[in-house]
């Protein structure tokens, strides 16, 4: 589903990203780790164009992001973001950040939109916060909104930087029970993360990044048990 | 022999500068041809009775010796009189731009004016006249020796102040200014003309009035033209005419009957008696409409113009950032009044749209605010986090949606403040637009201290509407700010 070529990303005279090639099948959920400044974050954001790669390919489905050609603005409606600082937007309610997009972007009827919006807050189990405004809401709460905000737009990929890295340690299960219960329903997933217990548990396929390279790709269980590279084995060393 | 003004000296050289190439516009009329209902364009400062005066009790028309004069002879000619009110300064400009196709404004023939305008032959000389308090009474220029006598500035009178021996001399801007100089007794005398000195007595009855002997005759008031207009010698040609057959006289004999000092002031030790502006308030109060139209179509286009612009620095376009930048530079860095009597007097030459005073107000008003709006607006774009923004663009939001919805109200709420200070700002400036003569409440304020020779009671009188209005304004404005933190 999404096909990386040779990906790379510099900024200034530092080179972030040194060549990324890889592959992600429909469904697949991955779990991003790796040493900070190792580049997990820049790649992601190369995934929806948040970032411009300097040199290399991405394509999804076979339509290539990084062609000058393509119109981004749509290709990034398939494909969902959730920060992780949430960026909602603090003068709408949530129910309006939920239904801006969908109403503005894909011209849905807002009745339609709104009603949707509340299954998703159901799903998310935030249903009495539809009027509130962000700034009254804890920030598991506003993640679990931004998630929600996330797939009214009906995406086909889902992309989480380092979803849980801002929360209160109280917080972190309820916004990870939700990307988990996602998991389980089959949306490809792209998670930048430092729970390695929620990599190992919710994770196909275990991505390890370090000085811009994806230096491991492997399962959750051969990562975690049988690290292949030096690096990878210190790096879970000091986290684990 | 008043009013020998030319402040306007420097602005109008960068003026004459852009439009020297399209000057002399005004057609010459035929030889007394008859003008067939043809219209002509009279230009004046109408804060100057009798010469020419607001009827502000009245309709507000404009009235007076000069205007009497003027209309005789535009029917005579068979022309169609209009009458282009403006500011005293403006006058000359509104003369070789083609704006106005003559000038009767009490104005005296000077070297200097004769550069560039053109006069008839004098149809008027005014005499000089000793002002001062009744218990002083100066009757000649020998007790004025050791005295200090006040003018105003670039006036004849002030001219012949200079020449008195022994009197040190200061300068005022205006008749009311004179007036409250006397009361206070900053000056001991005033020199004045006589038809402005009849009426300065009359309304403070504290002042006495004394004849100076006539001058020569050889710089009093004539009608000023455009050089080379072909309108002069028909001018003459009927004041003559004006002349031996007695009308003149009579016109201002019309306007010069009551020359016997009337006592209708009263005399408090502050001098401040609101009843003097009986009649006057309706006119006055007028001009809010006109002055919050102005703040309102100026604050608009400052607003939609000062985005635009702060829109074109934050692009990643460089001639839009360079147009921008560049913009505020020249905006922010000439004055106000350059920039709004260029566009007054440029509009009509360079588009050939005779741009209304009122417009050409709102448009300097609001391209200027808008320079200092868009560095306002920018600042407010920058401080919404930058989060906003990726959050908007991974949700596919298209640019224009995203900056209307998601950050410029965010925006709005950082900068709000500052907003309101640029409007309550725009509100007050707009008196500076009484220079070419947009009717707003300052300009209503002068006319009527001009009618009433009265200098404080106008003056208080729209300080108080100013500051209402203020008021209004900043309690909108805590409104609609409640209004964007209900989300908080």
């Amino acid at each position: 589903m999404i096909n990386v070529t040779d990906l790379k990303k510099t900024f200034g005279k530092h080179q972030v990203l040194k060549g990324i090639t890889t592959q992600v099948d429909q469904g697949e959920v991955v779990a991003l780790i790796g040493p900070s400044g190792s580049g997990k974050s820049t790649f992601l954001r190369c995934l929806n164009m948040l970032e411009t790669p300097t040199s290399g390919t991405i394509a999804i489905d076979g339509i290539e992001l990084t062609n000058p050609q393509t119109d981004i603005a749509r290709v990034r409606q398939r494909i969902g973001m959730v920060f992780q600082h949430f960026h909602l937007f603090p003068h709408m309610t949530v129910l309006d950040n939920i239904t801006f997009a969908p109403i503005e972007v894909k011209g849905i009827p807002p009745e339609a939109a709104r009603s949707k919006a509340h299954e998703l807050l159901a799903r998310v189990g935030l249903s009495d916060k539809a009027d509130s405004y962000p700034s009254k809401l804890s920030g598991g709460q506003k993640q679990r909104v931004a998630i929600a905000r996330s797939l009214a737009m009906e995406p086909d990929i889902l992309l989480f930087d380092e979803p849980t890295s801002a929360l209160d340690p109280e917080m972190v299960k309820e916004v990870l029970s939700v990307i988990r219960g996602l998991a389980d329903s089959g949306m490809t997933m792209l998670i930048v993360t430092h729970e390695m217990k929620f990599a190992r548990e919710a994770a196909d396929t275990i991505y390890f990044l370090d000085d811009g390279k994806l230096v491991e790709r492997a399962t959750p269980d051969s990562f975690f048990t049988r690290p292949q590279s030096e690096r990878a084995v210190r790096f879970l060393e000091q986290v684990l | 022999m008043n009013r020998n003004k030319l402040r306007i000296g420097p602005i109008w050289l960068i003026a004459f500068a852009v439009l020297a190439p399209t000057l002399g516009s005004s057609a010459s009329y035929a030889e007394a041809a008859p003008a067939a209902g043809q219209k002509i364009i009279l230009g004046t400062s109408p804060d100057y009775p009798p010469y020419e005066s607001v009827d502000a009790k009245n309709n507000g028309e404009i009235i007076g010796m000069d205007i009497d004069i003027a209309r005789y002879i535009a029917d005579r000619l068979g022309y169609k009189l209009e009458i282009a009110p403006m500011d005293f300064n403006g006058l000359i400009a509104a003369l070789q731009t083609g704006r106005v196709d003559f000038v009767m404004s009490a104005m005296s023939v000077t070297d200097e004016r004769k550069k560039s305008v053109a006069f008839s032959d004098s149809y008027y000389a005014a005499r000089n006249t000793i002002v001062s308090k009744k218990t002083n009474g100066f009757y000649s220029v020998d007790q004025l020796s050791g005295k200090v006598v006040g003018a105003q500035l670039g006036s004849i009178q002030d001219l012949f102040a200079d020449t008195i021996p022994g009197a040190s001399h200061k300068k005022l801007n205006k008749i009311a200014d004179l007036i409250q100089e006397l009361n206070t007794g900053r000056i001991d005398a005033a020199i004045v003309e006589d038809a402005v000195a009849i009426d300065m007595v009359s309304a403070n009855p504290g002042l006495t009035i004394n004849f100076l002997p006539a001058e020569e005759d050889d710089n009093g008031y004539a009608v000023a033209f455009p050089l080379k207009s072909g309108l002069v010698d028909d001018f003459n040609r009927v004041l003559a005419e004006m002349q031996t057959n007695g009308e003149l006289q009579k016109i201002i004999d019309k306007w010069f009957a009551d020359m016997e000092p009337s006592n209708n002031g009263s005399s408090g030790s502050l001098n401040i008696d609101f009843r003097v502006l009986e009649g006057y308030v309706p006119y006055i109060l007028k001009g809010i409409y006109v002055t919050l139209l102005f703040t309102l179509v100026s604050a608009l286009l400052g607003l939609i113009w000062g985005t635009i612009l702060s829109l074109f620095k934050i692009s990643s376009i460089r001639p839009l950032q360079w147009f921008a930048t560049a913009y505020t530079s020249v905006f922010r860095g000439t004055p106000l009044l350059v920039q709004l009597t260029l566009i007054y007097y440029a509009t009509p030459q360079l588009t050939g749209f005779d741009i209304p005073a009122l417009l050409a107000a709102g448009l300097a008003f609001g391209l200027n605010s808008a320079a200092y709006l868009s560095e306002t607006i920018r600042g407010g774009i920058m401080a919404v986090d930058k989060g906003q923004r990726e959050a908007a663009i991974a949700l596919g939001v298209p640019y224009r949606k995203m900056m209307a919805r998601i950050i410029f109200p965010q925006a709005l709420r950082h900068i709000l403040p500052a907003l309101v200070n640029e409007f309550v700002a725009l509100l007050k400036e707009s008196s500076l637009v009484s220079v070419i003569g947009v009717t707003e409440l300052m300009r209503r304020a002068d006319v009527v201290r001009a009618s009433t020779f009265r200098s404080f009671e106008a003056l208080l009188l729209v300080a108080a509407i100013y500051y209402v209005l203020v008021l209004v304004l900043t309690s909108l404005a805590r409104v609609l700010e409640r209004r964007l933190r209900r989300s908080d």
